[in-house]
Formats: C-alpha cells, structure tokens, sequence
C-alpha cells in the first residue's frame, strides 16, 4: 500500500509543477500540497505495513507512543510556520533595506557610473553590469528591487542593441548570482536544515569555501554565453516608449554607492546580525543622501513608507514563506513512502549525488522537485532518509539548482514573470537561452563542490 | 479621516492582490496622477519645438551623466541636422513618395505584426538588420481608435502612424549601411583612458534623435515624432501616458495642463 500512496504522492508533485506552469498562485499552491501531504502519509498509516511503520518513526504516533495525532498536526500547520518567523523578519527587514537603495538613488547611481565606463561596447557593459547586479544582489531582495534595478537595466542593454531576451538572461543570470550570499535568501535556504544554527563557524566555511566562488563561477559563466549568444544573434534597434519611472538622474555622493553590499560584509567577515547591518547601512544610506532633512516627522513618515512599500514588494515571498515550512513539514511525513517508491534508486554517496544533480538540474525548473522553493523539500526529505550526508554538501548542494534554476532561470520566478512581460520576450526564447546556462553553471558549481564540500568532518553533520 | 481609510484600504488591496494573486508580471506601486484628456496632451506635446525635447531625449541616454545641458542642447541639433541631411538625400534620390515606398525602393522586408503589449514598456517598431523592420500593428490600432478624441486630430493632423514609425526605422537601415561615414555613428567621446588604452564610445541616443528628425521630414510633420511615444502609449495606459506627458513637460520647462478625464476603462498596465 505503501507504493500505491507513494505514487499518488508523486502525481501530486506533477499537479503542482503542472499548477506553477500555469501561473498560479504558490502560496495556495503549497497550501494545496501542505494539506494533501500532510493527510495522504498520516492517513496512509491505517493502510500500510506493519514493517513499514516500524521502519519510519516519523509514522508512529497514536496508542503506544508519546505522539499524538493533533501533535502531528500541530508540527505541520502551527510549529512550522511559527519556527520560520526569524526568517520573515530579515525578510521584512530585507526590503525595507532595498527600497532604502532605490529611493535614495543610490542603486541606480552605482548601475549609471557602470554603463558610463563601458559606453556603448555591448560585451563591456554586459560585464561590468553583470559584476555590478551580482553586487548589489548579496544584499538587496525582493521583486521590487530587482524590477527597480532592470528598469534602469533593461533599457540600457536594449538601447546597445542587445536583443531582448538576451538583455533579460544576463540580468536575471546575475540577479542570481549575488543570491549566493545574500543573507535575505539564505536566511531562507537554511530554514530547511533546522538545527544548522547549532553549526559553529557555518557561514564563514560556507563563504570562503563555496559561496565568493559559487558568485565568481556564476558571474563568469553568464557573462561568458552571453558573448556566445551574442555572436550568433541578430541585434535590434528598437523604438520604445518605456514608462515607469526609470528616468529619475539624481546621483547619489559617491561614498554612499559602498552601502549596498555593508549588512552582508557586516556579516560575513564580522558577525554582525544581519538586521542591524540592514538598519545601519539603511539610515546611513538616508541621512548621507539628504532624505532625513524634512524634521523628525516627515523622516519617520518617510521611513515609514519605505517599510510599507517593502512589504508590498515582497507580499508573495511572505505568503509563500509562510506556507512553505508547512509544505517542508509535511514533506518529512511523506519522505518515507517517495522513500518506498524512489528510494532504490536514489544515490547515497556525495559524488553520485553531485552527478545525478548535475543531470537532473533541469528539473529545477518550474518549481520541480530540483528547487527548494517548489517540490525540492520532499527530495531533501528522500536523501536524508535514505543516505548520511553533511549539512554544508546537502546545503550546497540544493542551493545550486535553487538558485541557478529556479531563482535564474526559471519563468515562474516572480521577477523573471515580470521581465518576460516588461521586454515582451516570449517564454520560449528566454528558455533557449537560461537552459543551456543552468546546466553549463550547474555543472561547474557541483564540480566546485565535489572540492570543497564533500567528505567533510562529523563536526558539520547534525 | 477618510482619506486615510481609503488609503489603508487601498494598501490593503495591495497587499491582498500580492499574496493571493497570479504569479504575474507586477509593477511597484506608484503615486496616482491626474489622467489628463488625449487631446489635451497631444496638442500641448505638438506644441514643442525640437529643442525642448532635448533633456527628454537625453534621459533615455546610458551616458547622460556625461553631458550638462548646453554639450546636450548642442548634440540634439548636430544630430537633428544629421536625420534632415539624410531625409533631404532620400527625397532628393526616390521623391517624397513616403517611406513604404522608399522601403521597398531599397529592397527592406516590412511586416505589421500585432504584438501585444503590456508592462511597462510599449514596442512600436523595430529594425533587425540587414534589412527587416517590423510595425507593431497593436499600438497603432489602439491609436486609431483615440483620433476621434476631441483634439486630437486638430493636433495630430492628417497623420499615418504606420509611416512615421517605419521612417524612423528606415534612418537606422541607413545608418546600418553608412556606418562609416554617418555623423551618429562616427562621433565618439572618450570615457576614459589608461596609458595608451582608451575607451571611446558612441552616444545611442543621438541615432534616435537623427531618426525622429528623419522621420519629421521624411513625414512633413509639424512637429516632432517624439510625440507618439506618449499618444501611442495612452491607447494601453491613459496613466502611464499622463505620467509620460508630465515627464516631457517638466524637461520642457512647461507648464503641463490640469484638467483631468475620468480612466474610462484605461487602467494602468
């Protein structure tokens, strides 16, 4: 019986991947899914082996255990979202911080001075722009920061002749480069390993070792296809009207344009939290602009404001944050029937996991079971039942296809929707161009961590 | 009191519409603005000599930072020289027969695709070379549709919109096969140097300007095909093209006017 719900589990996954193809919404998406994998396993126990429930303690609640039903449901629809409450704040915190960047001028005076040394030479300013976005990105989050961004962007790459899609693909490549670091999103990544905070010294390993390489690769790697993609393509010269606020020219005092990357350097190399590094950098980003001269009440107002703006901004990531701990939970009570199902076929080694990922990145893509923002939790939950691994390799690992498909590649990514519609690209050319470059920068970065995250000590197991 | 509850309400609807809605393309709030009458806008815009769509023009330049407003006003009339010289040429060589007729003349493939727009930024033509210019028939379809708006054919004139946009895209054919000689092409500032390396760059927006100045003679218009940019977009969107107008003013130095129409089914895109 235990292969009969496991397979139905597995038709689930499609009716969602299905679901996020279609454009609808996620967060009642995993709500959808929450419920459905939340039943389907505990229900499933009256129909299953005895064995089977021996073998899987997540299965053993009722008479004769400490656990009860409710508590069950407890875990999944109340504790999970609760415990994933620190992580919204520094989202919250997150977007207040990035619209900081953008009313201030300050963002869109570091992406002016870069097109100002590259000119018109499209490969030049394709480069810089690239390491430039990547920058800003460690830090800033959120659809509305990166539509602030690409509206100044896009229009730029365009007006170089950069054919559409491909002005698109190099600024969302690089939008996801920076996610390697960005605390806002890792924040987010690591909620998925609970107990990781017990890890002495994780994030400065994970930094040196992976994450400065992981931004460099995945820089590289866009900036390299899109010289290629440039070579083969046909340029364009467009006539546009372009709306919506990309004109303001106000420059920013140059010694405020480090302020972007200070919470995350803040961090890393010091510890500091990441909320106070967002809070010192925010204020001094607005009194250092002159946006804090109007008296206390207009600067509060305006504070205000920003915070209000931040959180329309990122509403779709708080509602699906708030679902998706309740989907992660879930996924553990139905990890031991995809266990049942696909568990002989599932790697137990690093290197064979960093090979069959490496193959499979692809299906990151449109929320698959490759990103740990879509059906991801439920293969994590497969692996750590089925296999011994680190917390640093299990991390990197997803966060590869998480961050080069979902976050860079993918259509369904909220920021990457609003390109599509901005630049008027079709789907299916943005697509021949972000495939080849998730698997190409996949490839890379799993190799990168086949050296530097596996056969790693039992002081990063938990 | 209340404006606050509709503020709030407003918020609300926001942020409900964030959560639960499709996962679409979203634009960031903005401040709301007076929808100003079509007709009104486009004779105001109409109004404008070459000049004074200088900073407007410029804005849209990567390099704008480079310039102040006198080396601006000074490259507006070099590069609006060179679109007249090259349309003075044009007509000289086929007769004002239009820009279809020049098109085919010179042997361009021209298509009229719809391409429906939405988002921020409204496509209304495009060259690819060699030699294939694509009219986006959705804008203009709209547009049609706003001509029997009080003003606006008073304004606008007895106007073909498909040949303005396919003269502008006919100067950038031209520039395509003059590269070597054509003022926009050829005039480079340095951006800066190192030792004996130097990176000397082109200045996009001088091509557009020389192509709108081409197409105003090319099209015997009054005044400058800068225009459309706003009057195209307001068959999609009567705020972002009052937010355009109001734009193009304030780099005129004019005073935009205040009367205000109801959206009549215009919502923003």
């Amino acid at each position: 019986m235990e292969y009969v719900i496991g397979i139905f589990l597995i038709l689930t996954f499609f009716g969602l991947a299905w679901y996020c193809v279609k454009g609808h919404n996620l967060m009642i998406g995993f709500l959808i899914m929450s419920v459905l994998w939340g039943i389907l396993p505990l229900v499933g126990t009256l129909f299953v082996s005895q064995a089977f429930i021996d073998a899987n303690p997540i299965l053993q609640f009722g008479a004769g255990t400490d656990v009860t039903l409710m508590n069950n449901i407890v875990r999944i629809f109340q504790a999970s979202s609760e415990g994933w409450g620190p992580i919204l704040v520094n989202v919250l915190w997150g977007a207040w911080f990035g619209r900081v960047m953008m009313e201030t001028g300050i963002a869109s005076t570091i992406i002016r001075k870069t097109v100002e040394l590259g000119g018109d030479k499209p490969m030049i300013t394709i480069a810089l722009l690239n390491i430039v976005v990547a920058g800003i990105f460690t830090t800033m989050m959120g659809a509305g920061p990166v539509i602030s961004i690409g509206v100044i962007v896009l229009p730029i790459l365009m007006s170089l002749g950069i054919p559409k899609a491909l002005a698109l693909f190099t600024f969302v490549g690089s939008v996801s480069a920076g996610m390697f670091i960005n605390p806002v999103l890792q924040g987010q990544i690591r909620g998925f390993f609970p107990g990781i905070g017990e890890l002495e010294g994780f994030t400065q390993f994970l930094t040196s070792n992976f994450s400065l390489y992981a931004i460099a690769i995945t820089v590289i790697t866009v900036t390299v296809m899109s010289g290629i993609y440039l070579k083969f393509s046909r340029k364009s010269h467009a006539w546009a009207a372009q709306t919506g606020g990309a004109q303001v020219q106000q420059n920013a005092p140059f010694y405020t344009l480090i302020l972007p990357v200070v919470p995350v350097i803040l961090h890393i190399w010091l510890g500091f939290p990441v909320i106070a590094g967002f809070i010192t950098a925010g204020f001094a980003g607005l009194f250092l602009c002159g946006k804090m001269g109007g008296g206390f009440k207009n600067s509060c107002q305006l504070v205000n404001k920003m915070y209000f703006d931040g959180v329309v901004d990122t509403a779709p990531l708080i509602g699906f944050l708030l679902v998706l701990p309740m989907f992660n939970t879930a996924a553990n009570f139905a990890s031991p029937y995809f266990s049942a199902v696909i568990g002989p076929i599932m790697p137990t080694s690093e290197t064979t996991v960093l090979i069959l990922f490496a193959i499979v990145m692809g299906m990151g893509l449109f929320r698959g079971p490759m990103t740990l923002f879509g059906c991801g939790a439920a293969t994590l939950g497969v692996l750590l039942n089925v296999g011994d691994f680190s917390v640093p390799f299990l991390l990197v690992a997803f966060s590869i296809p998480t961050i080069i498909a979902n976050i860079g590649s993918c259509i369904t990514q909220s920021w990457n929707a609003w390109g599509l519609a901005y630049t008027k690209v079709e789907s299916k050319d943005f697509l021949k161009y972000s495939i080849p470059f998730l698997y190409v920068a996949g490839i890379l970065l799993f190799i990168l961590a086949a050296f530097t995250v596996t056969g790693l000590g039992p002081e990063w197991f938990l | 009191m209340i404006e606050d509850r509709k503020a709030g309400e407003g918020y609300a609807n926001q942020l409900s519409a964030r959560l639960f809605g499709k996962q679409s393309a979203y634009l960031p709030h903005r401040e709301p603005v007076n929808i100003r009458p079509v007709g009104e806008m486009v004779r105001a815009l109409c109004g404008l000599d070459d000049g004074e769509w200088t900073e407007y023009a410029f804005s849209r330049e990567p390099l704008n930072g480079r310039f102040n407003k006198a080396e601006r006003h000074k490259l507006m009339q070099q590069a609006i020289d060179c679109g007249r010289q090259i349309a003075e040429e044009c007509i000289s060589q086929y007769g004002a027969s239009g820009p279809l007729t020049i098109a085919k003349a010179l042997g361009l493939n021209v298509d009229y695709p719809r391409q429906p727009q939405d988002g921020g930024r409204v496509l209304f033509a495009e060259f690819c070379p060699p030699g294939d210019i694509n009219i986006f028939m959705d804008a203009i379809d709209k547009a049609h549709e706003l001509l029997s708006e009080p003003g606006v054919r008073e304004a606008l004139g007895a106007i073909h919109i498909p040949d303005v946009l396919l003269a502008h895209e006919l100067f950038h054919y031209m520039e395509d096969i003059r590269a070597k000689e054509i003022w926009t092409k050829t005039y480079k500032i340095e951006l800066w140097g190192i030792g004996p390396l130097r990176n000397r760059s082109k200045i996009v927006v001088l091509s557009e300007i020389a192509a709108m100045a081409f197409c105003k003679r090319l099209n015997d218009l009054p005044y400058s095909p800068y225009v459309m940019d706003a009057f195209l977009v307001y068959g999609y969107s009567a705020d972002n093209a009052t937010r355009l107008y109001l734009e193009m003013m304030t780099f005129a130095d004019k005073t935009p006017g205040t009367s205000t129409t109801p959206k009549e089914g215009r919502e923003p895109m």
